[in-house]
């Protein structure tokens, strides 16, 4: 049971959370017995990390390079494969007794479409399949999937004929509108957004004259993104019908709550948890507090309310 | 289903801490206390925290510091200021608020034997004096640490200070004896006696040469840039002849076959 009353409960997107707040992918363990003391309480749903059909062993070099108030990462979607991840990561990860949302990155949609099978085959429920178009399209000369029309199109309609669970869409920041882009993967059939990803920057080493990631650029998180995923939220959840999930540089429990002010349904809490272990709790907190302060029943009640 | 206490005994937890003291050790290097508000897991030596100014988000990350002494709810760490947040970290004054997560990954297992030589270079001799006082008069204790050379003489002497008869090179002979500390623990290595190494990561790999001289077993710690420090991230991966080992939870101690593969023998 979750230590927070039934005000937070929501469906987002065809998942049932006891709470709003769900852990982003590509951070926390994929091993529950790993995870600092305290720090699933307050916590709705868990993402897998970024998925691939087959393992990767991610990027060679420099990973992760602090900027101010963010951090630059380029992992490479280190991973074991699905195949692994049903047999050994997703039994554990379920121990945890959160929905599980298990995000999806491809380099194809032939990998996509069969890697999408083996996650069918999964005896423990896999709540949502939340699709990673961040990730470069072989096709179109690695350019990622998620910031040309037709190629997001193409991914979220495969996804959508593959799958028969619940299709979450993770938009990239990088597209050209994040409106436009949300309102597309509605129109292919997801059940929600989540917006977004992280942010392209780069760094560069000034002693060794050389930037400090392999392959040049690399994903900006943390507070840092706060007011732009907060924008990309405002912008998305008015084109869209469906809920949007609203993830970027949440830090403190205010950020979460402006985000469901701004009209996300739900949010994803990702780098501020490698500093801050209990911001899912204390983000329930808040909003907890929140609601009885505005005489308000539910967190749905919430969503969107500085729109008005 | 869990609710909150996840993990095994042990595993990390976040703190929020006040620091005792600060100390300057030379012109660079840091000797701090802290006090934690509740008490964390006993950590052993080796094992690290991540370290940052309470509440603050620039700089955001925890810097990954092994503790050189640990009891209940105190903890000391010696760390060089090589940026920002460890500038940020050495300027701040007695009482501040600091942020911990730990103890995280695998310190050193206490050794088979009866005979240790730890090998340190600059800072790497910080995970050794927690275990120094930790194994006491159980384990012969041989302390090796290597220095760049003079201007690290404070640094040096308040190594010698804590751990006495450490054998003291350096690299312009300037301190102790001419050389690095490769060479010299080399000399007193051999059979029935275990070797650790800290430091950077050329002497660790050298240090594999002590199987040649009969040494049965060399744990090496690495150092990383990290993330969340629990094994979520994978920022801190390195390649192993085994495939991709997390530093933070897989480590920061290896056995050194682990990370280097084989050694040449003769």
């Amino acid at each position: 049971m979750s230590p927070f009353g039934t005000s937070l409960r929501t469906e987002v997107g065809g998942v049932d959370l006891d709470t709003p707040v769900i852990v982003a992918s590509g951070v926390w363990p994929m091993d529950p017995a790993l995870w600092p003391e305290g720090s699933l309480d307050g916590v709705g749903a868990v993402c897998s990390k970024g998925l691939t059909l087959k393992p990767r062993d991610g990027n060679p070099g420099c990973r992760i390079v602090e900027t101010y108030s963010g951090v630059l990462n380029s992992i490479g979607l280190q991973n074991s494969g699905v195949d692994h991840f049903v047999a050994q990561e997703l039994p554990a990860l379920s121990f945890a007794g959160r929905p599980i949302i298990v995000n999806i990155a491809f380099e194809t949609l032939d990998d996509l479409v069969e890697a999408v099978e083996v996650l069918k085959g999964s005896a423990l429920k896999i709540s949502a399949l939340e699709l990673n178009v961040s990730c470069p399209n072989v096709s179109r000369g690695g350019m990622t999937w998620g910031i040309h029309p037709d190629s997001l199109e193409s991914a979220v309609t495969a996804a959508r004929r593959a799958w028969d669970g619940i299709l979450w869409v993770k938009l990239s920041p990088q597209a050209p509108s994040v409106g436009e882009f949300a309102e597309l993967s509605q129109g292919c059939g997801a059940e929600a957004v989540v917006v977004g990803n992280t942010w392209l920057g780069t760094a560069i080493d000034n002693e060794r004259e050389r930037p400090f990631f392999e392959n040049v650029f690399a994903g900006l998180s943390g507070p840092a993104v706060f007011p732009l995923a907060l924008r990309a939220v405002w912008e998305a959840a008015g084109a869209v019908e469906i809920p949007v999930i609203g993830c970027g540089g949440i830090s403190r429990p205010q950020d979460a709550l402006s985000m469901i002010l701004a009209g996300a349904s739900a949010v994803e809490v990702g780098t501020a948890l490698f500093v801050d272990s209990r911001l899912p709790a204390s983000t329930c907190r808040e909003l907890e507090r929140h609601l009885r302060k505005k005489g308000l029943s539910s967190v749905g009640d919430l969503v969107g309310r500085a729109r008005r | 289903m869990m609710d909150s206490g996840m993990g095994k005994p042990g595993s990390p937890a976040d703190r929020k801490g006040s620091l005792v003291f600060s100390r300057k050790v030379g012109e660079n290097c840091r000797h701090i206390a802290v006090e934690l508000s509740e008490a964390t897991a006993p950590s052993a030596p080796g094992q690290f925290f991540l370290v940052r100014e309470w509440g603050v988000f620039d700089p955001l990350l925890g810097r990954p510091l092994a503790s050189t002494a640990s009891g209940d709810r105190r903890l000391e760490f010696l760390f060089q200021v090589t940026g920002r947040g460890t500038s940020r970290l050495a300027s701040l004054p007695p009482g501040a608020a600091l942020e911990l997560r730990g103890p995280c990954g695998n310190g050193f297992p206490a050794p088979v034997g009866e005979k240790l030589l730890l090998v340190a270079g600059t800072l790497g001799i910080a995970p050794f004096l927690g275990a120094v006082s930790a194994l006491g008069e159980k384990v012969d204790v041989t302390a090796v640490l290597g220095v760049p050379g003079r201007g690290w003489e404070p640094f040096a002497e308040w190594c010698e200070d804590k751990i006495p008869g450490i054998r003291l090179n350096s690299d312009d002979g300037s301190l102790g004896r001419r050389g690095d500390p490769v060479e010299d623990s080399l000399t007193l290595v051999g059979p029935g006696r275990e070797l650790w190494g800290c430091g950077p990561e050329a002497m660790l790999r050298e240090l594999g040469r002590a199987y040649e001289k009969g040494c049965e077993k060399v744990l090496v710690s690495l150092e990383r840039r990290m993330g969340c420090g629990i094994g979520g991230c994978l920022s801190c991966s390195i390649t192993t002849p085994s495939g991709m080992k997390r530093v933070c939870v897989d480590g920061p101690v290896f056995d050194w076959r682990e990370v280097f593969g084989e050694p040449l023998r003769n």
